[in-house]
């Protein structure tokens, strides 16, 4: 019944045929999956399989490493995102990031959440811009922390509310998908329950995208899950499959601990 | 696979083990000893190079006046043209009052040069500022001449040999008899800063040398600044990594390296002889400064630029923002305080360069402070080679004490560089 809900859903992304090279080395081979609106996707795999690699094709930023050549489509809602005639940063504000260091710019957390708006130019007025940092806030379940120190620099948060304010600079421009390369590895277990939670609240919104090393997090967390190896992704199937019943013999051995 | 859990052959207590203990420890001490003996010949280095600049310069921050006075005779000046005043005759005038006893022109001529020839130009400004003034009697403090500057200094041994002295030994018993009416007196002196350049050692000052070096400094920051810091963003952020940025970027190291002396000729070749630009201004110092520090400051922006951490450009590049803003409003800043830093070394190796701008002519000898970019003027570490080279003996001091005034400039820019740093300095 679940699984029919999920699968009725509309693709957000279509991925077809995805190879990635940094220079001699292939490290995405022949990648197709298509991500779901309103779905936590996970990525899992070991170390080095490239589901980072991969995560970071969707919104184009391996084309700031010069020797990375992505080949096959991939397309956001039918558009080919690496037509000549998309512009990756407009795409960036469609496709929001967050990354596994928290790395807030040295400025104050209202400008670290009002910086996308404003060089997209959402925000019609000073009055709009305090909206959507405020609802940014909300959503990232930190408002009620920094609501009365909002000029106070965002560096000086702890590493857990500076993930959160991340979040929110990220969903601030209002993106369709958002992708989160492994969120948690750098918080304590408190307040990477918290980025859970939020996680759960964003996918009413949003279609996420989250590379985790902890399969625990995969299985809380997504309805959807994607197996990376060595380049390859064997299996993308229901989270509640891939943990109880997978069809590849390596998703099997990784998940139960006898690799990686 | 087999795991070792513990560790039998080590006996952290064997004497064997013991030794290696005591061997590390003494290398760290040794390290340590070496560091503060290091630190230690340096500091005692600069203690000696200040203390001897001291000791040299101290008796150039003083300069012997005598109080005299003056009487602006009409029959000398004109009231209606002061600028054409017998100023000579009026000093004569004054030092026949001030040494009644002398009846013969020679003795007088010497008497007179007690005084510096600055006397008569003071009294000149004094008719020209305020011609009411002619007809009657003016005292003000005029500068001994050198040899009598020494003496007063007590540089002079009056018990050595009479044909060994300048001053003769009625020229001392004439400085004696100044002494004696208690007019003569050893002020600070200003004139070191307040005064251009001037044959005569009592009235020579460095204020021309240091517009001249001020303005050259500002043509050197205006286009090297800049310049330096728009190709240092390119060169690390926009160039693609191919042959000929790797040709540029070893270039701009080898620039970094190359005899300050032939830029000098660079620019006595192109800016003097091609463009004819003026010889001795300060714009062509500061154009050929630039061409030095330049590739300073485009070292230091790449290092700083290099310094800023990945995540802040993955940040922004992550919400959306393009290059431009990316390297403007999140890179540039966090590495300003290493281009600051950078800047103001380069700037304080231009403000002592000495050779390129004896090349282009900012040697010559001015007596005036230039008022615009292009008027001939020298610059500081260029009038120090000119005071080393005279042979006046108050130029000896001068020397050592418009060192002094150099490092003081440099130690006033290295503090500017220490505050900018923290000002914009932030944490990241």
């Amino acid at each position: 019944m679940q699984d029919a809900i999920t699968n009725a859903l509309a693709i957000k992304v279509a991925c077809d045929k995805v190879n990635v090279h940094y220079g001699d080395t292939h490290a995405i081979k022949d990648v197709s999956i298509d991500i779901q609106d309103k779905t936590v996707t996970a990525f899992i795999g070991p170390s080095g399989c490239g589901k980072s690699t991969f995560l970071r094709c969707i919104n184009r930023m391996n084309d700031t490493i010069d020797i990375c050549k992505v080949t096959g489509r991939i397309e956001l809602e039918g558009d080919d995102i690496y037509d000549a005639g998309i512009d990756p940063v407009q795409l960036r504000a469609r496709v929001g990031m967050v990354f596994q260091k928290p790395n807030p710019f040295p400025k104050s957390i209202y400008d670290n959440v009002a910086y996308g708006p404003r060089i997209h130019g959402i925000a019609a007025g000073k009055a709009e811009l305090d909206e959507i940092v405020e609802s940014a806030l909300r959503k990232a379940a930190l408002w009620n922390e920094v609501k009365d120190r909002l000029q106070s620099p965002g560096t000086g948060l702890s590493g857990g509310q500076q993930q959160r304010l991340c979040i929110a600079r990220a969903i601030a421009t209002a993106p369709e998908v958002l992708l989160m390369d492994e969120p948690c590895s750098a918080l304590d277990p408190i307040a990477t329950a918290q980025v859970e939670d939020l996680i759960h609240e964003l996918r009413e919104n949003y279609s996420v995208v989250i590379v985790t090393h902890s399969m625990q997090q995969a299985a809380r967390v997504s309805q959807k899950t994607a197996f990376f190896h060595l380049g390859f992704m064997p299996e993308y199937d229901d989270t509640e499959k891939i943990f109880s019943n997978p069809s590849d013999k390596r998703t099997q051995d990784y998940i139960t601990g006898r690799f990686g | 696979m087999t795991t070792t859990t513990t560790n039998a052959g080590a006996d952290w207590k064997s004497p064997e083990a013991a030794a290696r203990v005591r061997k590390r420890h003494a290398g760290d001490l040794r390290l340590k000893f070496a560091g503060m003996a290091a630190l230690g010949f340096a500091v005692l280095m600069l203690a000696i190079l200040l203390v001897s600049l001291f000791a040299n310069g101290y008796q150039a921050l003083r300069q012997t006046h005598a109080s005299v006075t003056f009487e602006l005779s009409a029959e000398h000046i004109d009231a209606a043209d002061p600028q054409r005043g017998n100023y000579r005759a009026i000093v004569q005038d004054a030092v026949q009052g001030l040494f009644p006893g002398i009846d013969n022109p020679g003795e007088l001529r010497s008497a007179v040069g007690i005084l510096s020839n600055g006397a008569q130009n003071a009294l000149r400004s004094i008719a020209l500022n305020d011609p009411s003034l002619i007809g009657q009697e003016v005292t003000i403090d005029v500068p001994l001449s050198d040899p009598y500057d020494q003496l007063a200094k007590g540089l002079v041994d009056r018990d050595s040999p009479e044909d060994q002295r300048r001053l003769k030994d009625a020229d001392i018993a004439l400085f004696d008899t100044l002494q004696a009416r208690d007019v003569v007196s050893l002020p600070i002196n200003w004139a070191l800063v307040t005064n251009a350049d001037s044959r005569f050692p009592e009235l020579a000052g460095l204020q021309g040398a240091i517009w001249g070096s001020f303005y050259a400094l500002l043509v050197c920051f205006v286009l090297s600044f800049p310049t330096g810091i728009a190709a240092g963003i390119y060169l690390e952020e926009f160039a693609p990594k191919n042959r000929l940025t790797d040709i540029v970027e070893i270039n701009i190291n080898n620039l970094a390296a190359v005899p300050s002396v032939v830029f000098g000729l660079l620019a006595l070749a192109v800016f003097i002889g091609w463009f004819g630009m003026p010889r001795s201004a300060p714009l062509v110092g500061g154009m050929t400064l630039a061409l030095m520090t330049l590739p300073t400051i485009i070292i230091a922006t790449r290092a700083a630029l290099k310094a800023v951490p990945p995540s802040i450009r993955e940040a922004a590049l992550g919400v959306g923002a393009s290059k431009h803003q990316v390297v403007l409003t999140h890179v540039l800043p966090l590495a300003m305080p290493g281009i600051l830093t950078g800047t103001i070394i380069g700037l304080a190796q231009a403000l002592g360069e000495t050779a390129p701008l004896l090349l282009i002519g900012m040697n010559a000898f001015i007596t005036e402070a230039p008022s615009s970019l292009v008027d001939s003027s020298t610059a500081l570490p260029t009038q120090i080679f000119i005071w080393a080279d005279s042979p006046e003996r108050g130029f000896v001091a001068r020397t050592s004490a418009a060192i002094l005034v150099l490092l003081a400039f440099l130690i006033a820019m290295n503090a500017v560089a220490v505050f900018l740093r923290s000002r914009f300095e932030r944490r990241y």
